[in-house]
């Protein structure tokens, strides 16, 4: 099979892994409106505020945000309007979500995928560390960070890092996503929001970081005593080369497959690190919209990292093909 | 004592604030920066009864009236105002102020935003508005307030918490739910709106052209910090200079107050008062001395000591330690129910009730009631009530106690100035399932008639006459059990001097600055 006949290969599959997406992201819409509605606690009661609010004022609010109507219609709705590229308006921010949201998104996924590169990266390096010398000292300790990694939650390992780092050494600022008190320009600010983003982008992977090690090493032990790899270092090949071309190549395969599994938890985890750190990312959108029951942010939120996550999967299946030549679309 | 307790917690209120500013010159310039709980949604308070709408809006609006530290009202945008001999009619009369677009406020802007803006969308203002028969502006200079019948909180409900007056000619012929001065506000307040990054900051710059003393900063940053264990932090490292009360948590105070470079401060300002619900459609507790038994069997000194770390008060009445006029020692709850599990126990036996289970619903975000519920649970097991605790979110809490399913519920309620703002409808007989109303299912029509002379009454001791009485059948009655009065708090940077905190939440950041 020539190159140019893998690639269009390649194209054909993705495009109709994007095809099928359409249906699944229409699913996801319908299970979580509906699953939304179901949920106990009314969004004009939070909207109003606590004092006791006339009937016919209470009606009149319920009837602006359409939500007089009963469930079914306002799914249609809400799908036709989806359909043509609104999100809907928020009840609490009284602006159109697609604005809220957008805004926040790039902040997000700034946290997200620093923390996925920089799990993979450490998460790989250690693994393969450890597994060239197998039951040494450097492959206990890289089990040990794994299985603490794996077992401390992130919002405490959050709070951890800000009374180390920032109230007793005060090298790192304490939250927020960038300095208040100055204004910076230029690569000021780039260092400046960079050092924002030390703490949470750590608490935030910590935990990926120990998975992708502990993945690592296991794939790699079990692939560098399959017959290829004899073959290799009976070739005269240095065993940098085996490890790095051959072996690395063949172990990576689980190591993919994890990461766009990861991603999704990654989202669920910047929501708690973006609270601990106040920064201002769809993640605290997302848990002050769950308070105020604003129902079209939270559809909106859920409908955007879906989409993100499909294709972060698609993604990764593709870079599985380029990783190994055994896999054909 | 009551009314010691208030003098002493206002006088360290002042001497906050006082004490330091005396020693020193205050000087202009520098920035400060508020701790925020929430992301504003919006920046229009008038739209809005949100708290981090409001503290914004507190220094980018103005309104006819504030309190002073007493909880006098004393003139705002109005220089003095009159009312008729029937309580009916209220004249004010503005100063010449100017919004920060450089338009002058006139009474046109006033009845502009009370009728158009506030009366539709602002819900505690509507309250007052329900009782107002016209406003109108003879004159560019006058507003005229003409009441239905004699409403005495009107004043309390003109503040700018209540009603921040905007300018008509922004909103004129607008939706002033989706007006884009909603995101870049213009109010006639000692600050002017700067920028607004959702999700991090609100920054203001002090406005020159203010019509009372110019404030002292020069710029005035709220930042939103989500987390309340951050909070302490920012403080503590220097990012951020004030977090006021609520937004504290209490477990903090102790370490922030032995830190040099933060000034922790207590007092009763706003006044609030946590209470238990009592659900009266349970038949048990239908029975007053079911009730009365309950409030023996609780030990709030326990409460107030654990749940909420000493910062409170045991509660002598019905509507909080903030009105002197509404408290009478002769029926202080203190005296009648002491914590006496064995009266409990008899009173239990006498009403023909053993083995009860009562369903205690509160909300979950709540440290305090949740630390109160587990302290009940276990004074109430020695009466041989069993306590089936149950937290649940907020907006659950509502649908299930307005909708009174629940047998016991923790709240906390506030009265912006006036026992009639917000204690009254706990105890007024109600509709089922309105929110916020009574939800005990308590119905007493000669309190009911007390309670709404009282409201009516402009005369604070025929005023205090009223509460007196209602006092004393709620004594008896306790269709709630009120557990205690909070003290705030507040932390601030040490070298942020002139803080004061009002009595209607107004934060006061004009008289601060900055020592250098």
């Amino acid at each position: 099979m020539s190159a140019g006949r893998g690639t269009k290969a390649l194209g054909a599959y993705a495009l109709e892994r994007l095809v099928n997406a359409v249906p699944l992201v229409l699913g996801v819409i319908v299970v979580n409106f509906l699953l939304i509605s179901l949920a106990p606690g009314d969004p004009v009661t939070a909207l109003i505020g606590e004092f006791p609010a006339p009937p016919e004022y209470v009606e009149r609010v319920r009837a602006q945000y359409g939500l007089d109507q009963s469930v079914p219609e306002r799914l249609v709705r809400y799908l036709g309007s989806v359909v043509r590229g609104d999100l809907g308006f928020s009840f609490a921010n009284r602006q159109p979500v697609l604005n809220l949201v957008t805004e926040r998104l790039g902040r997000t996924l700034l946290l997200m995928l620093t923390t996925v590169v920089l799990a993979t990266f450490v998460g790989v390096v250690l693994g393969v560390w450890a597994a060239r010398r197998p039951n040494s000292a450097v492959d206990g300790g890289a089990t040990g960070f794994a299985l603490a990694g794996y077992s401390i939650p992130e919002f405490w390992l959050g709070q951890i890092l800000i009374l180390v780092f920032a109230v007793w050494l005060g090298w790192l600022p304490a939250g927020g996503f960038r300095s208040i008190r100055a204004e910076y320009v230029g690569l000021d600010a780039v260092w400046d929001q960079a050092r924002h983003m030390i703490l949470p982008v750590l608490a935030l992977s910590f935990r990926y970081m120990a998975i992708t090690t502990r993945l690592t090493r296991a794939s790699l032990l079990e692939v560098m005593n399959a017959d290829y790899i004899l073959a290799a270092r009976a070739r005269g090949l240095s065993e940098r080369r085996v490890l790095w071309e051959h072996g690395l190549r063949a172990a990576a395969l689980p190591i993919i497959t994890v990461i766009g599994y990861n991603f999704s938890f990654i989202v669920a985890g910047s929501a708690l690190v973006e609270t601990v750190f106040g920064w201002p990312g769809v993640g605290r959108l997302m848990y002050d919209s769950i308070f105020t029951r604003d129902y079209p942010v939270l559809l909106g939120i859920l409908l955007l990292v879906s989409i993100t996550v499909i294709l972060v999967n698609l993604v990764t299946d593709i870079a599985y093909a380029l990783a190994d030549p055994r896999v054909r679309y | 004592m009551r009314t010691p307790l208030v003098l002493l917690a206002l006088t360290l209120a002042w001497s906050f604030g006082h004490a330091l500013a005396q020693a020193e010159t205050p000087t202009p310039g520098g920035t400060a920066i508020v701790v925020l709980g929430s992301d504003p949604e919006h920046l229009n308070a008038a739209i809005s009864t949100g708290y981090p709408i409001g503290a914004v809006g507190a220094s980018l609006y103005s309104a006819l009236v504030y309190l002073d530290r007493d909880g006098v009202p004393r003139g705002e945008l109005a220089e003095s105002w009159t009312v008729s001999d029937d309580d009916l009619v209220y004249t004010f009369t503005l100063r010449s102020a100017t919004f920060h677009d450089g338009t002058p406020v006139t009474s046109a802007d006033v009845v502009f935003t009370m009728i158009d803006v506030l009366a539709p969308n602002h819900g505690r203002f509507l309250n007052a508005y329900r009782n107002i028969a016209s406003i109108t502006a003879p004159d560019d200079a006058t507003v005229v307030i003409e009441l239905t019948q004699p409403y005495a909180p009107l004043i309390n409900l003109l503040t700018v918490f209540e009603a921040p007056i905007l300018p008509k000619h922004v909103f004129e012929g607008t939706d002033p739910l989706t007006n884009p001065a909603n995101d870049a506000p213009i109010g006639s307040g000692p600050f002017r709106f700067v920028e607004w990054v959702r999700g991090e900051r609100v920054t203001l710059e002090r406005f020159d052209d203010y019509f009372l003393d110019n404030a002292l900063l020069d710029r005035l940053i709220y930042r939103v910090v989500p987390q309340d264990a951050a909070r302490s932090v920012a403080l503590e490292v220097g990012e951020a200079d004030v977090v006021w009360g609520f937004y504290m948590p209490p477990a903090d105070l102790d370490r922030l107050d032995a830190n040099p470079n933060i000034e922790v401060w207590k007092g009763l300002t706003i006044p609030s008062l946590y209470f238990v619900f009592v659900n009266t459609d349970n038949p048990a507790l239908a029975d007053a001395r079911v009730r009365q038994a309950l409030m023996f069997a609780i030990d709030r000194e326990q409460i107030v000591e654990q749940a909420q770390g000493g910062l409170g008060e045991v509660a002598g009445g019905p509507f909080g330690a903030g009105f002197a006029y509404a408290y009478d020692e002769a029926t202080d709850y203190r005296t009648i129910y002491p914590f006496d599990p064995e009266r409990a126990r008899e009173l239990l036996a006498e009403a023909g009730v053993g083995d009860l289970t009562l369903t205690f619903v509160y909300d979950s975000a709540r440290g305090a009631f949740a630390a109160a519920a587990e302290i009940m649970r276990d004074n109430l097991r020695q009466v041989g009530i069993t306590l089936n605790v149950q937290p649940v979110e907020r907006s659950v809490m509502v649908e299930r106690v307005y909708g009174r399913d629940y047998d016991l519920s923790m709240q906390s309620f506030t009265s912006s100035g006036d026992p009639a703002i917000g204690y009254h409808r706990i105890y007024l007989s109600a509709e089922r399932g309105a929110n916020f109303v009574n939800a005990t299912g308590y119905a007493n029509a000669e309190v009911d008639e007390l309670l709404n002379a009282a409201a009516g009454l402009a005369d604070r001791d025929a005023r205090a006459a009223a509460y007196a009485d209602v006092m004393a059948i709620l004594a008896q009655d306790v269709p709630t059990l009120p557990i205690f009065d909070e003290l705030s708090t507040q932390a601030a940077a040490a070298n942020l001097r002139g803080l004061l905190v009002r009595f209607d939440q107004r934060d006061g950041l004009e008289f601060a600055w900055l020592a250098r």
